[in-house]
């Protein structure tokens, strides 16, 4: 029999710290924010309640609109094609015999990722840069057509979308690799035996049993595109017109620019509720028992 | 034969793909050295490399506080997360007390929540005490319940009895923590600080609420106001823009697998 530690009072001393900053910094907040999001405040006047009135007007609003059409957009691009390489990745990689190359390849695809944000939206500015910048110099070796990246509507989002795949796709691939390297080798070995090919190896095998992580890199996927702010704010600013406008740059921008606290707590409770709906969907594809 | 040409393929795959993911870093360095308005010029020689660029950001702002600041906030920020977070994953993992499976739900649901989210209350709150623009009020954010649930999940591979044999050896509650914990959970503490760092580094959207100062503005937002005030001034940017990742990156050579492990685990974090 394991010997149970005593129940012991001491335990709340423990948790005591942790849980008073579990209140103030995150369950208080998410409370008040709601209650605001009832409300009309602008920080100097004293609140005023409103019913329902923010998010009536939200579903009028040109800027939330767009925020949620293209953080669609952002979704459909960016987590099939993010997902999709980083597994194609990571199977190469875990393919391969371990070897210092290998290693050399994994921890470069890694470097976009313990960048901020704004770095990378910074460089792929100047990247982008229309005339002098470096993939415009590239494609024009070719005789390519060299257009405005950041500048046109048609592309700016798209060009935003690219970023966003090179910086998180060396995140993923390690959350594959690692998922890669718990898969029985006896079972590739019963299949090779069988005569199966490589190409089905990966179907029935690698495939099937990627699929917990596959929800999980989906879902964090999806999350992370309703929380896009840093990139856009380098690199676009939300424009031109309103072709990259996110849902926290709309928050942003109605809080600290506009000092609407209300209307901004009525659409960050709109995002807290897409991403709960999210959430939930993934816990009901993965089963309790994969989970972490 | 055909096993040589798969071969070469996929290192010809890989070549492409570390290029791609590194060359616009390379770019960064690249410019930083030059005096460039245009970046067309491409033919250079080696004299026109110089620190013409760190030397105007440094003029032009202050780097040097900003760099302080971002030093204090993120070293600060580690020590009480990890401090934090150790006790309450030791109160959950090895203490028994009543209402604790109930707090520790309410700790993972908290993970759920996203900071945009909490980002006006949570200024109010600051803006009420008097503290906005100051280190407080970029530091205690940053404590979070996935620090405790790391702890938690690793403690509870501590055996109990280890813990017994030291409180039946006269070690005190206190000692017992500091000296059979702590060093058990190394490994954890590591890949934490690594996560808490590269987080709070590279965090932006929280200065940019709080901070209304020079003095205590972090590198991260410091680039991003250079960048908007400095345009088309491409080698100084980018020289900012090497000077913001000159900590995190020497960081990532030393420690890669530290922080792919802390980084990767934050997955779960959501």
């Amino acid at each position: 029999m394991k010997s149970k530690p005593k129940s012991d009072l001491s335990g709340y001393l423990y948790v005591l710290p942790a849980t008073i900053f579990i209140l103030v910094f995150a369950l208080i907040p998410i409370i008040v924010c709601c209650v605001y999001s009832f409300h009309k405040y602008n920080l100097v006047q004293s609140m005023e309640f409103i019913g329902v009135e923010n998010y009536v007007r939200m579903v009028d609003d040109p800027y939330i609109k767009a925020a949620l059409k293209n953080t669609l957009v952002f979704t459909i691009i960016v987590v099939p094609l993010q997902t999709f390489l980083s597994m194609l990745i990571a199977a190469l990689i875990a393919a391969q015999k371990q070897n210092w190359w290998n290693g050399f390849v994994k921890s470069a695809l890694f470097i976009p990722v313990i960048s901020s944000m704004i770095l990378v939206g910074t460089l792929w500015r100047i990247i982008y840069n229309p005339e002098v910048g470096l993939l415009n110099q590239f494609l024009s070796i070719f005789n390519l057509p060299t257009p405005n990246w950041l500048g046109s509507k048609d592309l700016a989002l798209l060009s935003v979308c690219v970023v966003s795949i090179w910086k998180n796709v060396g995140y993923f691939m390690v959350i594959y690799i690692a998922a890669l390297m718990d898969i029985p080798r006896d079972l590739y070995e019963v299949a090779r035996v069988d005569g199966a090919s490589g190409i089905q190896q990966f179907l029935h095998i690698t495939l099937p049993m990627l699929k917990p992580i596959t929800y999980l890199v989906i879902t964090l996927g999806t999350i992370w595109s309703f929380q896009v702010f840093d990139l856009v704010y380098a690199m676009t600013g939300g424009g031109p017109g309103t072709s990259t406008v996110t849902l926290v740059s709309t928050i942003y921008n109605a809080a600290f620019r506009e000092y609407r606290m209300g209307y901004a707590c009525a659409a960050a409770m709109l995002l807290f509720v897409i991403i709960l709906i999210v959430s939930f969907i993934q816990r009901k594809f993965l089963n309790p028992k994969d989970d972490i | 034969m055909k096993q040589r040409i798969s071969k070469l393929f996929i290192n010809l795959l890989f070549i492409i793909m570390t290029f791609t993911a590194i060359i616009p870093f390379i770019y960064m360095l690249f410019t930083s050295f030059r005096q460039v308005y245009s970046l067309t010029d491409f033919n250079f020689q080696l004299s026109d490399f110089n620190f013409d660029n760190y030397r105007a950001v440094f003029t032009n702002m202050p780097f040097l506080t900003y760099f302080k600041n971002s030093m204090i906030i993120v070293i600060c920020s580690c020590a009480l997360n990890i401090a934090v977070s150790a006790l309450a994953g030791y109160g959950f993992a090895k203490k028994r007390f009543k209402g604790k499976d109930l707090l520790f739900s309410l700790f993972l649901a908290t993970m759920m929540i996203p900071g945009q989210v909490t980002i006006i209350p949570v200024f109010t709150m600051f803006n009420k005490l008097g503290l906005l623009n100051s280190y407080a009020s970029l530091i205690l954010p940053n404590v979070g319940a996935f620090g405790v649930f790391m702890m938690k999940q690793f403690m509870e591979g501590i055996p109990n009895e280890l813990i017994e044999a030291a409180k039946i050896d006269g070690s005190g509650e206190i000692r017992t923590f500091f000296s059979i914990v702590i060093p058990l959970v190394k490994p954890v503490i590591i890949s934490l600080t690594t996560f808490t760092f590269i987080t709070v580094w590279n965090d932006f959207i929280w200065p940019l609420v709080v901070v209304s100062t020079d003095d205590m503005t972090t590198l991260t937002l410091g680039l991003s106001t250079l960048q908007g005030l400095y345009l088309t001034n491409y080698g100084l940017v980018m020289a900012g823009a090497t000077l913001t990742f000159i900590v995190p990156f020497t960081l990532y050579i030393f420690l890669q697998k530290q922080f792919v492990e802390g980084i990767a685990l934050s997955g779960i974090k959501g």
